[in-house]
């Protein structure tokens, strides 16, 4: 190392840093551990109300059509039932009105 | 790797905290701007505070990151450090202990205005007085690309001393 160089390693010898730096960094990393927000967990219960409302009007809507199909499900089957019986009474109709035939010949 | 070491984050501040201070103030010539680099690269290495293994490890981690900061922060402000460095000294002035020796505060400002790369090794040579394959390893250079930094960053401030500086020079 040349006499240059000498010089160079004593011009670049370490600064102190500022008095104030390890205070900043240390004030920063408790600012940085501190959670993001101090209202988050309401944000957070507040979601999640919403979140279960909305679900429930979801399924609240899906279970009432449901039972609308179901209603309408039986209401067919009732009027099927009707039909039914209602050509079961006319076949016993046409039959007793056919026996009511049968003395006169 | 077991390893018994356990980092203390106040305790490699204070240890280091004039290291990383230095390498940011000579690769950007501003104060301001080398204490929030500084600042950053403490944060940084307390998020990563898990992965350092050993002393030696924090310390050559801390000087890569103050490195690639200084850099990036260059970058970003697009702005030369001699242009700084006057701003400084003119707004500011020297510390007291700061001004010791006068060719040395030159030097100092005559760095600033070498090629970053050319900085960046002379900066880790000179202040950190580490060997080129050390160097190499934190710039994540190859090394002899850092030989070359170093001879030609070298070459040129002594070419600038000698048209420069030729009183202090004389009288050092």
């Amino acid at each position: 190392m040349d006499e240059f160089e000498q010089e160079l390693k004593q011009a670049l010898e370490r600064r102190p840093a500022p008095p104030s730096l390890k205070r900043k960094v240390m004030a920063r990393r408790a600012r940085s551990s501190e959670p993001a927000h101090p209202f988050l967990w309401m944000r957070l219960a507040a979601s999640i109300v919403i979140v279960l409302l909305l679900g429930g009007g979801v399924r609240w809507q899906i279970e009432k059509q449901q039972e609308k199909r179901r209603g309408e499900e039986a209401r067919q089957q009732v009027f099927t039932a009707l039909r039914i019986t209602s050509q079961a009474l006319n076949q016993v109709k046409i039959r007793l009105a056919a026996h009511d035939r049968k003395p006169e010949e | 790797m077991a390893h018994d070491w356990q980092p203390d984050f106040e305790r490699l501040v204070d240890e280091h905290q004039s290291m990383v201070y230095s390498l940011a103030l000579r690769m950007t010539g501003d104060r301001g701007l080398a204490e929030e680099i500084a600042q950053d690269v403490f944060l940084e290495l307390d998020r990563h505070l898990r992965k350092i293994e050993s002393p030696e490890h924090a310390c050559f981690w801390l000087r890569r990151v103050a490195m690639s900061r200084s850099t990036d922060a260059l970058r970003k402000r697009r702005v030369r450090g001699m242009d700084l460095w006057v701003a400084l000294e003119d707004q500011h002035g020297l510390a007291a202990e700061e001004k010791s020796s006068a060719l040395g505060i030159r030097l100092e400002y005559l760095m600033t205005t070498l090629p970053e790369s050319q900085r960046a090794a002379l900066v880790l040579r000179y202040q950190e007085d580490l060997l080129p394959e050390e160097i190499a390893a934190i710039l994540n250079a190859p090394v002899a690309t850092v030989k070359s930094h170093l001879q030609r960053g070298l070459k040129l401030l002594r070419a600038k001393a000698a048209s420069q500086l030729k009183e202090f020079i004389r009288g050092a």
